[in-house]
This record gives C-alpha cells, sequence and structure tokens, in this order.
C-alpha cells in the first residue's frame, strides 16, 4: 500500500464517490418517508402484487411484501436501484483506476517512482473498496436515520435484519469489484476494460432476473454472482447470510489477488 | 551505471528488437537515435521495467530492472515521451504528489526548475499546452535529482529558447555527475549534449560512436544560390557531390569534410545559402548503405 497515491486517488475520486452515496442516501430516506403511507394499505398493495405474475413480481422483489418497513425497502431499494448504482461504481471506477491510466500512459509516473507494481496495484484496489464502504456506509446509516425520523416506534424495522442486508449488499460488490478490477488488471485498452466488465457485470445481473421470472430458466442462476445475494430472504430471516458473506468475501479476495499479480508479471504498453 | 545486454523481445506482430547492447559509463550523456518505430521506445520500456525481456537484461547501478522494481525507481528519473498526467490536477499538485511519491521533502530543486523552465504551476494540467505540460514533466524527471534520467524525446514541443535551456539544464547536472540516456530521431537534438549515441534501426544497434565520430559521418545538405547560371554549372563541374542543379540553384552534399566545399565556393559570389534539415537516414545514408552491403 502506497499512502500518497492511495490519499491522491480518494481525492480525486471523492466528489463521485460523495454523489453517489448522496444520491443513494436521498433514495432511501425517500422510500422510507413513502413507507407509512403504504403500510395503512398493506393488504390491497398485497393484493396488487398477488394479480400480477408471479415471476415478475419475484423478479423486482414485490413479493417481499409491505407489512415491515425492511421487507419493503430490500424489495424496492436494495433489489434494483443500489444494485444499478453499485455496478456503475464499480465498472467505472475499477477501470478509470488500472485501464485508464497505462492506456493513457499516467501510469508509467506511478512505476517511474520507488514503488513495485504490486504496492501500486493494491493501492487502487483500496480505493475501490474504500469507496464502496463509503456508499455503503452511507446509505446504511441513512435508513437508521430514517427510521429514527420517519417511523419511530409505530412501524417494523428488523435492526439486525437490515444490517445483515447492508453487509451482504456490500460483499457482493467487494466481489463484483474484484472481479472488474482483475479485468481492468488485464486490460491495456480502457474502453476494452470497460466494455468487458461492464458486459459482465450487467450480464450477471440479467441473468438473475431471467432465473428469477421462470422456473425454467433457474438454472442461469448457477451462473451469477448475484445469486447469492437474496435481498427478501435476508429480511424474512431465511437466508444464509453468514455462509454467503464468507463466500462473496472469498471470491472478492480471488479476483483482487489474481488482478494484482497479473498487473505485476505482465508487459505494460507504457 | 546503466548496462543493456543482449536485449530482445519479439512482439506477436512481429516487430521488437533483438539483441541490443550498449553501457552507458557514469556521468555520461549517451544518446539513442532511431528513425520512428525503430525500438527506441521499446528499449526505454525495458529499461523502466515496464516489460519483462524475452532474453538479456538491463542492470543500472547493479540492479536489474525488472526484478528490482521499487528500488531501481530510487536511482532513476523517467520522462516519458507521451505526456499524460492523471486528470484534474493543476501543475503544482501534479509535481508535490510526485514528490511525495518519490519520499523527497525538500522543495529547493523543484521551485528552482520551475523558474528556469518558466512556467505557471498553478496552471491545471488539462489547459496545459504541449510544451508547458512538457516542462511540468521535465521537472518530474529531475527534481528527486536521481542518479540517471532517462529522457524519452525530451525537447519535443518545447520552443528553441526553451530547448537552449532544457540543454543548460542537462549540462550541469551532467557537470554534477549525473548521467543520462536520451533518446531522439533528430540527431540536431542529440549533438548538442551528448558524449556517444548508439544508432538503432529496426529493432538492432547499427552503431555506438562518440558523438564527433558521428558529427563526421554526418551528411548535410547545403542549397547555394548563385548570382548567374553560368557559375552555377562550373560550381556544379568542379567535382564535388552534387544532389541537384536548377537555374542558377545548386544542391550539394557534404560529409565530413566541408574544405574542398568551402575553398571552391570561394571562387564564386554568392547570393544565398540554406543548410537543409534532413531526417536520420539522410543524414547518416553512406552509413546505413554500407551495413546493408555488409548484410
Amino acid at each position: 500500500m502506497n499512502l500518497a497515491l492511495y490519499k491522491e486517488m480518494m481525492r480525486v475520486n471523492l466528489r463521485g464517490i460523495m454523489n453517489y452515496a448522496g444520491g443513494s442516501a436521498f433514495y432511501i430516506l425517500f422510500m422510507i418517508w413513502l413507507y407509512p403511507g403504504l403500510a395503512d394499505n398493506t393488504k390491497a398493495l398485497n393484493d396488487l402484487v398477488q394479480a400480477m405474475p408471479e415471476g415478475v413480481g419475484k423478479a423486482f422483489g414485490l413479493n417481499n411484501g409491505f407489512s415491515s418497513a425492511e421487507g419493503f425497502i430490500s424489495g424496492e431499494y436494495y433489489g434494483l436501484i443500489l444494485v444499478l448504482i453499485l455496478a456503475i461504481v464499480c465498472v467505472q471506477m475499477s477501470t478509470q483506476l488500472v485501464a485508464k491510466l497505462v492506456d493513457r500512459g499516467s501510469m508509467a509516473y506511478l512505476l517511474a517512482t520507488p514503488t513495485t507494481r504490486s504496492k501500486v496495484a493494491f493501492t487502487q484496489a483500496m480505493v475501490l473498496v474504500t469507496s464502496l464502504f463509503i456508499i455503503m456506509a452511507v446509505t446504511t446509516l441513512s435508513g437508521f436515520a430514517g427510521k429514527a425520523w420517519f417511523l419511530g416506534s409505530g412501524y417494523e424495522f428488523g435492526i439486525a435484519r437490515f444490517s445483515q442486508l447492508n453487509l451482504v449488499a456490500f460483499l457482493l460488490f467487494f466481489a463484483i469489484g474484484g472481479f472488474c478490477f482483475l479485468v481492468s488488471c488485464a486490460c491495456n485498452d480502457e474502453k476494452k476494460a470497460l466494455g468487458i466488465s461492464g458486459a459482465v457485470t450487467f450480464g450477471f445481473f440479467t441473468l438473475d432476473i431471467l432465473g428469477k421470472i421462470s422456473d425454467k430458466l433457474d438454472v442461469l442462476r448457477f451462473f451469477t454472482l448475484f445469486s447469492f445475494y437474496r435481498p427478501g430472504e435476508i429480511v424474512q430471516g431465511t437466508a444464509a447470510w453468514a455462509e454467503v458473506s464468507i463466500w462473496l468475501l472469498m471470491i472478492g479476495l480471488a479476483c483482487f489477488t489474481i488482478g494484482i499479480q497479473l498487473f505485476r508479471r505482465r508487459d505494460l504498453p507504457l | 551505471m546503466l548496462q543493456v545486454e543482449g536485449l530482445t523481445k519479439q512482439f506477436s506482430n512481429g516487430k521488437g528488437i533483438r539483441d541490443v547492447s550498449f553501457t552507458v559509463n557514469k556521468g555520461e550523456v549517451f544518446g539513442f537515435l532511431g528513425p520512428n518505430g525503430a525500438g527506441k521506445s521499446t528499449t526505454i520500456r525495458h529499461i523502466m521495467g515496464f516489460m519483462r525481456p524475452d532474453r538479456g537484461s538491463v542492470t543500472i547501478n547493479g540492479l536489474d530492472a525488472w526484478k528490482g522494481q521499487g528500488q531501481v525507481q530510487r536511482h532513476t528519473g523517467y520522462l516519458p515521451g507521451e505526456i499524460s498526467f492523471i486528470d484534474g490536477m493543476t501543475g503544482a499538485s501534479f509535481l508535490q504528489f510526485m514528490a511525495s511519491m518519490q519520499g523527497v521533502k525538500d522543495t529547493a530543486k523543484r521551485e528552482m526548475l520551475i523558474r528556469r523552465l518558466q512556467f505557471d504551476a498553478a496552471t491545471p494540467i488539462r489547459k496545459m499546452s504541449k510544451g508547458m505540460k512538457q516542462k511540468v514533466g521535465i521537472v518530474a524527471a529531475f527534481m528527486h535529482s536521481p542518479e540517471v534520467i532517462i529522457l524519452d524525446e525530451p525537447s519535443s514541443g518545447l520552443d528553441p529558447l526553451m530547448q537552449k535551456i532544457f540543454t543548460q539544464l542537462v549540462l550541469e547536472e551532467k557537470a554534477a555527475g549525473t548521467t543520462f540516456l536520451m533518446s531522439s530521431h533528430s540527431f540536431q537534438e542529440i549533438e548538442r549534449t551528448c558524449d556517444r549515441a548508439a544508432i538503432i534501426k529496426d529493432g538492432s544497434i547499427v552503431a555506438v560512436k562518440n558523438i564527433h565520430e558521428l558529427q563526421s559521418m554526418q551528411r548535410k545538405l547545403f542549397e547555394i544560390l548563385f548570382e548567374t547560371p553560368e557559375d552555377a554549372q562550373r560550381f556544379a563541374a568542379s567535382g564535388l557531390i552534387i544532389d541537384s542543379i536548377a537555374g542558377n540553384r545548386v544542391r550539394i552534399a557534404v560529409q565530413g569534410n566541408y574544405n574542398p566545399f568551402t575553398a571552391e565556393l570561394a571562387k564564386y559570389p554568392v547570393r544565398s545559402m540554406d543548410i537543409f534539415t534532413q531526417n536520420l537516414e539522410d543524414i547518416f545514408m553512406d552509413y546505413y548503405d554500407r551495413e546493408a552491403k555488409v548484410q
């Protein structure tokens, strides 16, 4: 880890990260603020969801129910919007942190200083992980703040399960970020890195939705990291969240390690 | 100080460098000459440890350039051929960042260099001209007082005045014992500062000579405008190597010995005279030809 590089990279990227974190915080607060109005009509809403084709409800997390705040948020926010925000952050930042610097040649300056490639790559990986952490931390804290402001004690809100949900979401993107980082380390071309990591990340996401919509396509879910992430099951307490967390952590660590090693050994066109 | 031994790298497109060897002694300014695409940058990438050689090695101060990552760079400064900095920085913040990466606390030398090269370091990098970026790059390569400085096409983008200041900087550093490797595709750029130079062509070194030898091998084209076509004809018939003749205009090639040329020219009134800058192949035409025949 190179502290000077870490500080500089965080400084350069901080504004973007804070924008995403701010957007995420605003959205989750909005959802929580919305909840009391919906909760009073739980039955009607549940009927409405029942009326929809089953696959659609499953795919977009509508079946998580409206009877608890975290159930509602898990479906409406953690099932789609947050996933999209973090997927974009992973793809974009991982490309910027390595492949872009190699493609444009700025990496030459970093490697011309007394540091090693492993240190540079590790530092860039840490910048990515820190960014994801900041966004998730701001989102989680906003969730707690929203509970205190808008829900008080009148509505159900499971703090423990909400925390588990956030942990698993963070680790899911730790793993996806690791994969994008690996791609970025292997590419000389910025656009190629962006294309591959973007295609794979959103491909994973699409496979997961398809798998959820139809039981016939269930097999697809073996090919995507998103299968580990079941917001609805986590808030209902039926997911093996600890086991899933360990898996995601291992996958992420493996990807980051392979990426750093690849970057250390390969020829760079600088 | 810097040894390149049998460096070989083959790329998948068939290009590459073959068996490149040379040694740069301490306190020497070594030129690395070659036309574009001859393998200069590839060699420099190996020296900087960005690429792993197929065969051969680069040693700087006794350390292997590929294996000694993190150590070698303590002794080297580098100016890349293509200038590209990290987005969202000013010249000053980039240099401050580089200094912290280099672990240098003393800012005296950096400020001296900025003053000498006359640029406003507070300008955001994306608003800088090519020459100004080049200056920032030069400061970054010099400011930590490395023992070896590697410069890839250093004076591109600099105006003639700045090229002069840059030449002075190099000569001052050289006097202080710094070793230089400087690549270029123009002989003029090299001859002002270098002691010796290697010429590379199609991935192989064709010659390593001291600069005086290279100067004597150099072929120069003069274009002379005579008063009358008759003078031009007579001058052309005097046995010198004539490149072309048109009216009262004669183009003549001189290599090494200028005396027969000046002695002959002194006999005629001359209206005007130009010296042509040529590319490297033309300057060392005889040399390249002779090599081709030997092969």
